[in-house]
């Protein structure tokens, strides 16, 4: 920190100080306040939004891969009987149908995702320190307006013998108000804007993303639902039969039962 | 204790045949496989560990899914004290008014998502769990197979030593007929072993086969289900709510994206709080410069202030610095503003107001003037929407291209153009001239 950076800010220290004390006054300033409070909201939000939406596409993509990959482990269970078992052949075009996804996904999804998704809440979430530094200037000028204010009126109440002081202390007044102001002013008319804005701003995005989702699931749907041309025919009726299950637990009794497995 | 006193005598044999001293048998047979045997233990992992990261990955996605709309619907709500958002901003009624149901439709599809996921851990993760306990005993037995294999590699390497000595002492004849014994024992037990493995072998590794059918039949009918659910929902959503989701290239998302952004992105990109900070100081001097060359124009200050794109002594705001100065606040535009006609500014149609809340266009100026015509074709570009308010006013939206029949001198006068056939009068500091 600069030494006139250190010297503003054991000012601004002491101006809390003496406001926390009652000794100074303190300007509330309700417009701003509401104005703030509205933008915390909006930040908030959006920074929730970014990471949701983050996550979200992440998931997606850690859906296909392991779809891609349990395909996979699955040939390599297939590998242990022949390979033109009716398993083997539905195995084999799920694993096809997976691949396809993983590949469709990322080609046809990857880009729209970050145009109208990722890109636009970026941006507004890198607006926003920009914006908080403007809110952090204007509250140390905030502060450095109330000090020199109330410099003045002390002055005016108790005139001091030098006759130069209260010019000087005016002028100071002054600059600080005009600086004040000039920020205050400034947020006051643009954070409302930019709130305003977030409308037809995220707008587009919406649409795009259920299309997005819709796009997702249909894809996903019809790829595999391909698949179930290799099943025998009983399967999806043994599914629903809850046979499936029966089976599964069936031949873990049986493994069980050998030899090597301590079952004798 | 048994377990350490049987590790200590295996480890020197084990040394000795690994730095090729002594023979270590070996059975292709086995080999083969366990060779096999290996690759399904590791097959087993893999599953246990994709399916985890897969169902993991589903619950992500509903639940970071359902966030996501949560925190959309936030925003396309009217935070504290906002109001009518519809009337604002008509271009994203639409948006507006489905974003609570597409809320709910996202929450219940996470809700019944669990279930499923619950489906794929019970029936597909605890089975393949269950499976590979299964190998875990199985890698116990190939353990002890290996331990019998190196007593009898061990005994039998002793013997064939002792046997092919030449001259054998009354002790090594002692140890021979112990070592006979032995070596009897270790080859009954690792036979054993090796036997029961090598027969129970292929009748596992069958039943694996069998095992992983119906489980993956099982398992592609839960995927699918969740695809379904996926689908389901979002049609009836985009049913109920007028949303053409038919399945297209990604490529046209984009383009129907591209083509619905409005100007809003540059509209933010151009608001002062945005841009970074370099010096207060600056910044007061500049607003100076520009309060400067605005005294010239007197009283209406406060208006003309809104205006900087229009103002003539734009020369001062240029030269000063790259850096926009601030507009204005709103409020005091429209406290300080004269009385506009019509009584204008706040008070017209919702479409106005949401246009003078959007972009703080200027009122519009006091008089009409009887137009002039002029000769020569020139044209303006509009900066504002601009809604007629009576008879004979030209109606126009920001970015139009107006033909400029006749304008006056100042900008604060109502000039009269032509734009899409249609002539009438706007006023001047609603446009900039290209």
């Amino acid at each position: 920190m600069s030494w006139a950076g250190f010297k503003k800010s054991v000012n601004r220290a002491g101006t809390t100080l003496l406001q926390k004390t009652g000794q100074i006054e303190r300007t509330v300033d309700r417009e701003f306040a509401d104005e703030e409070a509205k933008y915390r909201i909006f930040e908030k939000e959006c920074q929730a939004l970014q990471k949701d939406s983050k996550a979200y596409w992440d998931a997606m993509k850690a859906m296909t891969s392991a779809q891609s990959r349990i395909a996979e482990t699955l040939e390599t269970f297939y590998g242990a009987a022949d390979r033109s078992s009716e398993g083997a052949m539905a195995g084999h075009a799920y694993k096809r149908s997976v691949d396809d996804l993983d590949t469709t996904f990322s080609r046809e999804l990857d880009v729209p995702f970050r145009t109208t998704i990722s890109e636009p809440l970026g941006k507004m979430c890198a607006y926003y320190p920009v914006i908080n530094e403007h809110i952090t200037k204007r509250n140390k000028k905030l502060l450095d307006y109330d000090s020199a204010r109330s410099k003045l009126r002390k002055l005016i109440d108790k005139p001091s013998e030098d006759p130069t002081k209260l010019p000087r202390a005016q002028q100071e007044h002054d600059e600080c108000k005009e600086m004040f102001d000039m920020l205050n002013d400034q947020l006051i008319a643009e954070l409302p804007q930019l709130l305003d804005l977030r409308v037809p701003y995220f707008d587009p995005s919406f649409e795009a993303m259920i299309r997005m989702q819709a796009k997702f699931a249909e894809e996903g749907y019809e790829k595999l639902s391909g698949v179930q041309r290799y099943f025998a025919d009983n399967v999806r009726d043994d599914y629903a039969a809850g046979q499936l299950d029966a089976q599964v637990e069936g031949i873990l009794q049986e493994m069980r039962e050998l030899s090597i497995c301590g079952g004798n | 204790m048994k377990g350490i006193g049987k590790a200590l005598a295996r480890t020197p044999f084990a040394v000795t045949s690994k730095i090729g001293m002594s023979k270590k048998s070996s059975d292709p047979e086995f080999d083969d496989y366990h060779r096999h045997f290996v690759s399904l233990e590791k097959a087993a992992e893999a599953l246990i560990k994709d399916t985890k990261t897969y169902t993991d990955a589903v619950m992500t996605l509903f639940m970071s899914g359902a966030n996501f709309a949560g925190h959309f619907a936030v925003i396309f709500q009217p935070i504290a004290g906002e109001y009518d958002l519809i009337g604002k901003h008509p271009d994203a009624a639409h948006t507006i008014r489905n974003i609570t149901k597409y809320e709910t439709a996202l929450q219940e599809m996470k809700e019944l998502i669990t279930p499923e996921v619950e489906l794929i851990e019970t029936r597909i993760l605890g089975p393949a769990k269950e499976l590979q306990a299964v190998m875990k005993t199985i890698r116990k037995t190939i353990t002890k197979r290996e331990h019998k294999l190196t007593d009898y590699d061990r005994f039998n390497n002793s013997l064939t030593k002792l046997r092919d000595k030449k001259d054998k002492s009354l002790s090594d004849e002692k140890n021979l007929f112990k070592l006979e014994q032995d070596f009897e024992i270790a080859t009954n037990e690792y036979e054993y072993i090796n036997n029961a493995l090598k027969q129970d072998f292929p009748r596992f590794m069958m039943l694996v086969t069998q095992f992983i059918d119906p489980l993956f039949d099982s398992f592609f009918y839960m995927q699918l289900n969740i695809y379904y659910l996926l689908l389901e929902k979002m049609n009836s959503f985009a049913d109920e709510c007028k949303y053409d989701i038919s399945n297209t290239p990604g490529a046209q998302i984009v383009q129907d994206y591209e083509s619905k952004r409005t100007d809003a992105w540059s509209l933010i990109e151009n608001l002062g709080i945005v841009k970074r900070i370099i010096s207060v100081s600056r910044l007061v001097q500049q607003s100076r410069a520009q309060g400067l060359g605005r005294q010239p124009s007197a009283s209406t200050t406060a208006s003309t202030s809104g205006l900087k794109a229009v103002t003539p002594p734009a020369r001062s705001v240029s030269s000063a610095s790259s850096y926009k100065g601030p507009p204005p606040p709103t409020s005091s535009l429209s406290q300080a503003a004269p009385p506009p006609p019509y009584s204008a500014g706040s008070s017209v149609g919702s479409a106005t107001s949401a246009a003078a809340a959007k972009r703080a266009p200027p009122p519009p100026p006091p008089l009409k003037p009887k137009p002039k015509p002029t000769p020569q074709v020139k044209y303006v570009v509009a900066l504002y929407d601009f809604a007629a308010q009576t008879d004979g006013d030209l109606s126009f939206n920001a970015g139009d291209r107006i033909e400029l029949v006749e304008k006056t001198e100042s900008a604060e006068d109502w000039w009269t153009g032509r734009l899409n056939g249609a002539q009438g009068v706007f006023p001047g500091n609603y446009v900039q001239e290209t």
